[in-house]
């Protein structure tokens, strides 16, 4: 059905069931898309502008972790039909089915993309996925902390002993500890990784925990005075407290991109396939940027980035910084199962 | 009996006072943890949440429903364990108490995927009743039990030899005394149903976000006062309603 | 003739609970036991070949110390929710009128989320949270004490968390104690305490038991509990498994796990019963 026809129906309908306005409520027969996405990742007007424009209802939810969002759509019968994955899942994902494949005509807006992001390591021909934003993992701190951090290596700083915490992610601690020893955040090679092992547990003992975003608070607090977190989640703590400040680590830090990929099982493909163009408008993917205070991948979209936005050195960093990012891959199954092991042992360390 | 009054008031303080510092910082009206003065803008936020007031009906059902099913059949259930051996059932009911509830959850989504290869439905309402039935059954059943090792079976055997039928003997004997086991099962049930995140996350589709689902996601970014909000509004309007049924009944009995 | 007929009732009585048990919990635990044996395929799910290499994996110093710690933090925290919820019962199965009142004023923190629960405590125990800032405004401590992120929150944690589950059994067979059994014993010149040793605690036994195992399964599979309170700085069996379903995707090893702890907790729950003539919970 395209959009005239689908207009005419729903004003048929409307006009037949205009008597009633319970009824009509009761009855909504507009296709419904389903969309699940990181919590904080989209103006809250984008939503509306679509459900408008394309005479459609959106069901709109959150997730915090890729695990969790891959938990719930694993069944392949979830009723999801857009979520956003982070670049290494896009393999594991379609290796379980449960990624459609996009129709590029459906997709003029891909143009507006920045060429970096055209043919990524991931999914070279865009096939699965459409990049959206850009994250990085370096370290947050209170302003309290004089000097501040600069490096990972200041996270193994004794004098910091319990106002440390790093991110409860594997991925994340590893890649920090490897950055630290000077090695590549995606490494497979298992010396690299048990000596990176060593690091984390020889920073343990001066951890006060290992916290996701529920650090921010802590940090504003003092409690926590330098910790291991995501730009955009530190972004968010900025915006809320000025006692925060943001450093990429001088050693390297882990990139990553999240992508839009439309689920195998979703009933609506030509509407998801809509959404997802929409997404790639310039005012729209600058709108989510804003609101999201994140890096987009859209390269159309900087032209409408607000000045003082455009100058944020946390989510556009100058060029010598960007060069120290690492983007974050797929990890071969022998290799995540080394680290899942070194992890464990981490863990009960 | 006075020590003991006295040890219940700390009993009481340490299950209350936690969830009533939570409440009172409800009113905060700075988003972090430190106090920055009164304000009712979490609750606002709280009431104009669309997701939250659906999330909240869609947990209600949820737990009713199951609630109900798993009191029924577990309490039938006790009770013909307690007549008779099963060893196979009760062995079975025993190890879905020791399952840890990640792997209940990931057995169950393992089986409606399954199921999914023959049957199209989604996931939904009814996948998370069934689940959350199946993960009750065998506290209902254990609680129930536990009253009924008090009972006496003789009395029952005398209202057999009185003339009633086996139906009689438990509907007019056994039921009415095992009956508070009965609700306290079922008020089991129903805490563990309303509360559950682990297993309800796994099987829930797009329709059914149930409380607890809503409240990790918005938990998981932070201390964030609504949540601190929202609980204090269900403690409190639960606290009332108990307070007004158990008035009524005492006002009844009196 | 009576005989019978109670054959055919029981039959109905526990058709319910069967279909439910069948269908519901050993299909799918069927399904966990056949993943068990196959190997974790490239980017996560399973595939061929049939193995038994998930269970070999086991045998490993590092996954002993992970489960005897759970069990550790479990038993104590069962111990805690006994010490708590027996006097307890005991009170509110004697408040007479009340007590229906006192029933539901322990349920109630328990429709409130068990993450806000878990938050309400990670709230008192941080650095700035009421008890340091109190300690420190009397003068008694300068620097705050580390009460958050370590094995003595998780365990008041998981006790806040399943006290109602030791509480409402204990409470059913309290409340069907027959008080002229603890007169008699006083007449007899027992002291109050040994009255309650000698006579209410053997008396209340099915339900210590009963609420003991309540509490003491979902502390030792508990995992967002040790991942907030104690900061996910020491794996519990629970996040062990739960890191194999998410982030480490290792369903075989995962299934195994759960398999091998499931297998574990029975064995001592039959040992548990053999020493108990009446048969036990069920």
């Amino acid at each position: 059905m395209n959009r005239r026809t689908f207009l005419r129906s729903s004003l048929l309908r409307s006009s037949l069931l205009g008597s009633s306005a319970l009824a009509g409520c009761a009855i909504d027969r507009r296709p419904r898309l389903n969309i699940f996405n990181w919590s904080d990742y989209i103006s809250p007007d984008t939503i509306p502008r679509f459900e408008r424009e394309f005479g459609c209802r959106v069901r709109y939810a959150i997730y915090e972790s890729n695990e969790e969002m891959l938990a719930r759509v694993m069944s392949g019968n979830s009723g999801w039909d857009v979520v956003f994955p982070t670049d290494y899942l896009v393999k594991p994902m379609l290796a379980n089915a449960l990624l459609a494949e996009l129709h590029r005509p459906a997709l003029p807006n891909l143009v507006n993309l920045d060429p970096a992001f055209q043919t990524p390591k991931w999914d070279p021909e865009l096939r699965w996925s459409v990049p959206y934003m850009v994250t990085a993992a370096g370290i947050a701190y209170n302003r309290k902390l004089v000097p501040p951090p600069t490096a990972w290596a200041d996270l193994w700083s004794p004098s910091l002993r319990g106002r440390i915490t790093m991110l409860d992610d594997p991925f994340d601690v590893m890649g920090a500890c490897l950055k630290k020893l000077g090695r590549s955040i995606n490494s497979n090679d298992p010396a690299d990784l048990k000596a990176a092992q060593r690091e984390a547990i020889g920073q343990k003992p001066l951890l006060r925990a290992y916290l996701n975003a529920e650090v921010r608070d802590q940090l504003v607090s003092g409690d926590v005075l330098a910790a291991q977190m995501w730009n955009t989640t530190a972004q968010q703590a900025m915006a809320a407290s000025p006692a925060i400040g943001f450093v990429y680590p001088r050693e390297g830090y882990a990139v990553y991109p999240d992508c839009m990929v439309i689920l195998r099982e979703s009933k609506h493909q030509e509407l998801a396939q809509q959404f997802l163009n929409f997404m790639l408008r310039p005012e729209i993917a600058a709108a989510n940027a804003v609101a999201a205070r994140t890096a987009t991948t859209n390269l159309a979209a900087r032209a409408h980035l607000p000045e003082e936005f455009r100058k944020n050195e946390t989510l556009f960093p100058p060029a010598p910084i960007l060069a120290l990012g690492e983007w974050a891959e797929t990890l071969d199954p022998g290799t995540q199962r080394l680290r899942d092991r070194l992890w464990t042992e981490i863990k009960s360390a | 009996m006075k020590w003991l009054s006295i040890y219940a008031v700390c009993a009481y303080l340490f299950l209350h006072v936690p969830l009533l510092i939570l409440s009172a910082f409800s009113f905060n009206s700075s988003r972090f943890t430190v106090w920055e003065g009164f304000s009712l803008r979490w609750y606002q936020s709280a009431f104009a949440d669309k997701q939250l007031a659906e999330a909240t009906l869609n947990s209600l059902i949820i737990a009713v429903v199951a609630t109900l099913i798993a009191t029924v059949a577990g309490s039938l259930c006790a009770y013909g364990l307690w007549k008779r051996n099963a060893p196979v059932l009760a062995g079975s009911l025993y190890l879905s108490l020791v399952t840890p509830e990640i792997v209940t959850g990931i057995s169950l989504l393992a089986l409606y995927q399954f199921l999914f290869r023959f049957l199209h439905f989604q996931l939904g309402m009814y996948t998370v009743i069934l689940s959350h039935v199946a993960f009750s059954i065998a506290y209902v059943v254990i609680v129930v039990m536990a009253r009924l090792r008090t009972v006496d079976g003789s009395l029952e055997e005398a209202a057999l030899d009185l003339g009633a039928n086996e139906w009689q003997a438990f509907r007019y004997v056994t039921l009415p005394a095992i009956l508070p086991g009965v609700v306290s099962a079922a008020l089991l049930a129903f805490t563990v149903s309303f509360d559950d995140y682990v297993i309800t996350s796994l099987v829930a589709g797009v329709d059914s976000e149930t409380l607890p689902m809503v409240i990790y996601a918005i938990a998981r970014r932070g201390v964030n006062p609504m949540v601190n909000a929202i609980s204090a509004l269900i403690v409190f309007g639960l606290g009332a309603l108990i307070l007004i049924s158990t008035r009524l009944k005492s006002g009844s009995a009196a | 003739m009576n005989r019978l007929r109670m054959s055919r009732l029981r039959t109905w009585f526990l058709a319910p609970a069967w279909a439910i048990t069948l269908v519901l919990f050993l299909a799918p635990l069927g399904i966990v036991l056949v993943y068990s044996a196959l190997t974790r395929g490239a980017y996560g799910g399973f595939s061929e070949p049939w193995t038994l290499e998930s269970y070999t994996r086991l045998m490993d110093s590092l996954y002993l110390v992970i489960l005897l710690r759970s069990f550790w933090i479990a038993a104590a925290s069962t111990v805690g929710c006994l010490l708590l919820g027996f006097p307890l019962a005991l009170f509110i199965a004697r408040s007479g009128r009340r007590k229906n009142l006192y029933l539901s004023l322990v349920i109630l923190p328990f429709w409130t989320s068990f993450l806000v629960r878990t938050y309400a405590w990670m709230f008192l125990l941080r650095d700035t949270g009421l008890i340091n800032a109190t300690l420190q405004k009397l003068g008694l401590i300068h620097d705050p004490l580390p009460l958050l992120y370590n094995d003595g929150a998780v365990i008041i944690g998981l006790v806040y968390s399943y006290l109602p589950f030791m509480v409402l059994p204990l409470y059913a067979t309290l409340e069907r104690l027959d008080k002229s059994l603890l007169e008699a014993a006083a007449d007899l010149g027992a002291r109050p305490w040994q009255a309650m040793w000698r006579v209410v605690v053997p008396l209340c036994a099915p339900g210590i038991r009963a609420g003991s195992v309540l509490v003491f399964i979902p502390c030792l599979g508990a995992y967002l509990t040790p991942d907030l309170l104690g900061g996910g700085k020491s794996v519990m069996v629970g996040n062990l498994i739960q890191n194999q379903f998410t982030s480490a995707r290792d369903w075989p090893f995962g299934s195994a796990l759960s398999l091998v702890l499931m297998g574990i907790v029975m064995a001592l729950l039959f040992g548990l019963l053999r020493r108990d003539s009446e048969g036990g919970l069920l």
